[in-house]
């Protein structure tokens, strides 16, 4: 008995500890940040599901189901707040050809590995190899269409033979102007086709 | 006469003269007109020019109406996402099944509907309930309530879990059960209902998780509840398992503390640790103790998912009780999986064992599936189960299964 109580008595020490420290560790709350939830993404949801789409709900259902994510998956609070964002940001699918809104949006041009590194690498991993399963090896995939289906594929998004999850149009990153993925696909096929 | 031709051929010679002189006028008119035409024509060709450049470079009166169109959506989007405090999903899974075993008739069954409900009020609270709807042998419609929690998300770090949840102890129970996510039809052996793993219970729990270091994290679970039960054989003398359906009542009076704590060192690695003591007891009787040890992991290596578990629940002997013996279940399995790039099939295998004091709980298995994945959220999954058991029961009986799994 006197075993059970100092047994029962350490699980609520540690609680009560794990609240201090938790709750010692708060910090101000930063907006969803795009780049690091497709990271995030990539990195955690595989874990116990395959990848959904970002298409298959609303904007406005996505942020329950990232509650119940961070709460099942053990997320935190900012995990949760990037991947949220990087999902809302996937979900738009275009309704008119991206060329007319580049003419009228105000496009701020990063270089094609820029592109890469912050839209890209979290799915597809630093050498094109695919970072998270069912990600096709991009040297695979260059030669099997033109550049003007690439083109296509990064702009409206595309679920590849065989892998459980699409990529979102734009790779997730709604604020890439024609004249970025027409850099990102440039320096693809210079770094990783054959 | 004379002065009639004279004034003739002086009329004569004006006229000429006019006429050269209306001549030459003319073809400086001419060459004028020439001029001004092609310099009309050119400006013309410019205009044309520009024009076809305008068409080309600016938006027609339909693209503009659809950016518009576009714009409005997303205006709406954007006011539904930031304008509402309350956000609401409706989610769930479903499934319907074929088995066939060594001894027993085929048959269409495991037919389920499990709709999961989300209520979320800001960034703070959460209810989460998840209804089980199975239609059993007899053709009646079971229905439960897998679990209700309202959750209070108190900072990035932690969240109150509250109401009637799925054991966090292990990752079958709370995470791969749905069979939209489970890659095989069947549970692994041992982590059933009343076997080796916990279901769920009542109480409250402390979640949350913590990132560190570049991409490694820490998830965590600890938990205060009301405990399972004890259920006694038909003879009333030994203790047959431990019922973790989630009680509201506590009939030994005292609480049971556990917990699971789960390491990402790298991405997409997971090792996890579980436990849980306290006290157990059957109705009108003195407790017990009671225990639950449990070690997970999950890996991924390219296209190849590989997972664990082990768990084991231990009940203590009572010479009072009029099931005196103490009693412990333990399961265990290692399940891989593999998706074949270009085409949309997952062959999954899996060992399972299941070991109990009751021999005719026992059983291992051997559990080989090919899935076919209409989408990521739906397969169809044929599988075939080689259990060995005790002879001549359900446990020693081959399977053939085969289901449609569809969440949504």
């Amino acid at each position: 008995m006197l075993l059970k109580m100092n047994r029962v008595s350490f699980f609520i020490k540690a609680a009560a500890a794990s609240l201090m420290i938790f709750s010692s560790m708060l910090s101000a709350a930063e907006p969803g940040d795009i780049s690091r939830g497709s990271v995030d993404w990539a990195n955690n949801c595989a874990r116990c599901h395959n990848m959904r789409s970002a298409n298959d709900f609303r904007d406005g259902e996505w942020a329950p189901i990232m509650t119940h994510m961070r709460l099942r998956a053990g997320l935190s609070g900012q995990q949760t707040r990037d991947i949220l964002a990087f999902l809302q940001s996937s979900n738009n699918r275009p309704v008119v050809s991206s060329s007319v809104l580049h003419n009228i949006s105000s496009p701020i041009s990063l270089s094609g590995k820029a592109i890469y590194n912050k839209t890209c690498i979290a799915c597809h991993g630093a050498n094109g190899e695919g970072a998270i399963s069912g990600v096709p090896k991009l040297s695979e995939r260059l030669p099997l269409s033109s550049d003007e289906v690439h083109l296509q594929h990064i702009k409206n998004g595309l679920l590849s033979p065989g892998s459980a999850m699409a990529m979102p149009a734009n790779g997730g990153n709604p604020n890439l102007t024609d004249k970025d993925i027409a850099a990102v696909l440039k320096y693809i096929e210079k770094e990783f086709g054959q | 006469m004379t002065l009639v031709k004279t004034s003739f051929i002086s009329l004569l010679l004006v006229s000429v003269s006019l006429f050269t002189a209306n001549n030459a006028n003319a073809s400086s008119e001419t060459e004028a007109l020439k001029a001004r035409i092609q310099s009309m024509e050119k400006e013309l060709s410019d205009i044309k020019s520009l024009l076809r450049q305008q068409i080309n470079t600016s938006a027609t009166k339909a693209e503009v109406d659809a950016v518009k169109k576009e714009v409005q959506v997303s205006n709406n989007q954007q006011n539904e996402r930031e304008s509402f405090d309350s956000k609401v999903h409706l989610g769930g899974y479903g499934q319907v099944g074929f088995s066939d075993g060594n001894s027993t008739n085929s048959r269409f069954n495991q037919v389920q509907f499990s709709p999961i409900f989300h209520y979320q009020y800001r960034d703070d609270l959460l209810l989460e309930a998840e209804l089980e709807m199975e239609v059993e042998e007899n053709g009646e419609t079971k229905i439960g309530l897998e679990y209700l929690t309202i959750d209070w998300l108190i900072n990035d770090y932690m969240a109150l879990v509250t109401g009637k949840f799925l054991s966090p102890l292990g990752q079958f129970r709370q995470n791969l059960h749905p069979s939209w996510i489970n890659k095989l039809p069947s549970a692994p052996s041992g982590f059933g209902h009343d076997q080796a793993a916990p279901i769920s219970d009542v109480g409250i729990q402390l979640r949350g998780g913590i990132p560190f270091g570049d991409s490694s994290h820490v998830n965590y679970a600890v938990f205060v509840s009301n405990g399972p039960e004890l259920e006694l054989n038909e003879d009333g003398d030994e203790i047959e398992a431990v019922e973790s359906a989630g009680f509201t009542r506590d009939i030994d009076g005292n609480k049971l503390f556990g917990g699971r704590i789960g390491f990402l060192p790298i991405p997409n690695v997971e090792i996890g640790l579980s436990g849980s003591v306290g006290d157990i007891a059957l109705e009108g009787e003195s407790d017990r103790d009671y225990e639950v040890f449990g070690v997970d992991f999950y890996a991924q290596v390219a296209k190849l998912d590989i997972r664990g578990e082990y768990m084991k629940q231990e009940v203590a002997s009572l010479s009072s009780s009029i099931a005196e013996e103490g009693q412990q279940w333990e399961a265990w399995y290692l399940q891989s999986s593999y998706k074949f790039f270009t085409t949309k099939f997952e062959a999954v295998a899996r060992y399972s064992d299941f070991d109990s004091t009751h021999a005719d709980q026992d059983q291992r298995q051997w559990a080989i599936g090919l899935n076919y994945l209409i989408a990521p959220n739906a397969q169809l999954k044929l599988a075939y189960e080689f259990n060995e058991g005790l002879a001549d029961s359900s446990n020693d009986d081959d399977n053939l299964l085969l289901q449609m799994a569809f969440g949504f």
